[in-house]
């Protein structure tokens, strides 16, 4: 989706706009987003040390709205009102409403109702960066999968079946270690 | 030491450079939720994993006063917004790794780190050092997926914000910042100007940092970030030789020089004006002996805050000129040029 601002840049940020509670809402680029928070005057403190940008976004979304898509009463529709995160007790019209989320435990609890906000953010890419380290074993183990998988999918095109067996069993370890976990 | 008090590398151009990553506790509520005595628990939690580390203070940042909360802000150790907060915050810092853990702003933890003129990988390295230290013992939320888990989706992923400050007054006098932020905005990075965009009054330093965290990795970014602020820094000179290597200029800037040596009041518009000119000439060799480094140390001292924290006896907007005028004479005199 392209900014309904400039026509030319990705949109990347919701802005809600309350004019005597009519509301419009408009999807823009990071440049025009923050040129609308510095027109009203916010996201400009002096020899700022925080995020610039993240800090326009952040008071775009609790200034004018959220950064979530849909109005908060479409939300309840879609979600049901029983649905609350387990650890927070936020149900998602609540995050809607703030602007941001709840806990940790939100992001699973609201996996779907988050999804298109944060692809429309970021785009479509998954974590690559660095990991905790208690993740990271599995982390490589995944990869190692993954590797393991694609030679075996060679070696059963290229009819070599002995080493399309060897690769199956190591498969069938790294994959049971992963059930352990 | 404090980042304004060392020599950088490129800072003719390159300020400071800065690496921040967002970290959030996984079984607390974030912000707003966060109950008083879990954001004390975390408090708490946080303190414990320094306890004993060398080189590394805590301070309970909220009991602090309005105006040495507020110099920690104008020294760039603290967000202006963390340092606003009446809650429970905390602040884990180390002076000589140039590493500060704010404890409750926006997220749980924020690790930064900011050092002089062009040093992103260091910073990384820094606040990758004190990343693992709280990895080690506290459980951190993090998802296959979308990476570390922040309070606002924008931070999610790597959670790192790695920005560089760049000093650019040819770029700004020749209208280069616009066309300049349009590039950028193309290959997922921001440029903004740290006081108020293009007045005339700031001095001429721009924020460039990174908009995307997730999907990529934090050597991506930092090589990226490394490269563009190489490639502006490059252009920035050439227009610096093109434009301002003449006699004009040089006059301009002595003259600017000369009141910042002889100024009995000096407001911090003014302040920062000259700076600009100033910085410019030392980098261009125009002053001798003069470091920009001094001039960068002399912006940070005469911020408000600062200014207020070190000098008891300031009770005007008057007083405030005085001393500022007082330290400016002062810095500048401990340098070899003046
Ligand atoms: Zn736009
Ligand atoms: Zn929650």
């Amino acid at each position: 989706m392209l900014c309904e601002k400039c026509n030319k840049n990705p949109a990347t940020v919701m802005y809600k706009e309350n004019i005597n509670g009519h509301v419009k809402s408009f999807a823009l680029c990071a440049k025009c987003a923050s040129e609308l928070t510095e027109m009203t005057g916010y996201g400009k403190s002096v020899y700022s040390q925080g995020d610039s940008l993240g800090d326009v976004f952040e008071n775009v979304n609790s200034l004018f709205g959220s950064l979530f898509g849909l109005p908060a009463q479409q939300v309840r529709r879609q979600t049901g009102e029983e649905k609350k995160c387990t650890l927070c007790g936020a149900a998602f019209a609540e995050l809607v409403k703030e602007g941001k989320v709840g806990c940790p435990e939100c992001y699973k609890v609201f996996a779907e109702e988050l999804a298109p906000t944060i692809s429309r953010i970021h785009g479509t890419g998954v974590h690559m960066g660095t990991a905790p380290e208690r993740y990271k074993e599995g982390r490589e183990r995944k990869e190692k999968i993954a590797e393991l998988e694609s030679k075996l999918k060679r070696a059963v095109e290229a009819e070599e079946y002995e080493e399309a067996a060897k690769l199956r069993d190591e498969l069938r370890k790294l994959k049971s270690e992963e059930g352990d976990k | 030491m404090l980042w304004y008090e060392m020599t950088g590398k490129e800072n003719d151009v390159v300020v400071s450079s800065r690496v921040r990553l967002a970290r959030n506790l996984a079984d607390y509520p974030f912000g707003g939720r966060l109950n008083e005595p879990s954001a004390l628990e975390i408090i708490e939690k946080v303190r414990g994993v320094f306890d004993g580390a060398s080189g590394y203070s805590f301070t309970q940042f909220n009991m602090l006063s309005d105006t040495s909360r507020r110099a920690e802000a104008d020294r760039h150790k603290v967000s202006p917004e963390f340092a606003a907060k009446k809650t429970p915050t905390a602040l884990i810092e180390s002076d000589e790794k140039q590493i500060y853990i704010m404890v409750l702003e926006e997220d749980h933890l924020r690790i930064q780190s900011i050092k002089p003129g062009a040093s992103l990988s260091e910073a990384y390295a820094a606040a990758l050092e004190a990343d693992r230290m709280i990895d080690g013992k506290l459980r951190i939320a993090y998802d296959e997926k979308l990476g570390y888990l922040t309070h606002c989706p924008t931070n999610l992923g790597t959670g790192m914000r790695a920005s560089v400050m760049l000093f650019l007054p040819a770029i700004t006098a020749t209208r280069g910042i616009r066309s300049l932020q349009d590039q950028l905005g193309k290959i997922g990075l921001t440029i903004r100007g740290m006081s108020g965009e293009g007045s005339s009054g700031d001095g001429c330093l721009y924020q460039v940092s990174n908009q995307i965290t997730l999907g990529t990795t934090e050597e991506e970014i930092i090589t990226k970030l490394e490269k563009i602020c190489e490639n502006i820094a490059e252009k920035e000179r050439e227009l610096r030789r093109k434009y301002f290597s003449d006699e004009k200029f040089n006059d301009k800037a002595m003259r600017a020089y000369g009141t910042m040596l002889y100024a009995i009041l000096m407001d911090s518009v003014e302040m920062t004006k000259l700076y600009s000119d100033v910085r410019l000439a030392a980098a261009l060799g125009m002053i001798d002996g003069l470091n920009v480094n001094v001039l960068d140390k002399m912006l940070i001292c005469g911020m408000p805050g600062v200014l207020t924290e070190e000098n008891e006896n300031i009770n005007t907007p008057t007083d405030r000129d005085r001393e500022r005028a007082n330290m400016i004479r002062r810095v500048l005199s401990g340098n070899a040029g003046a």
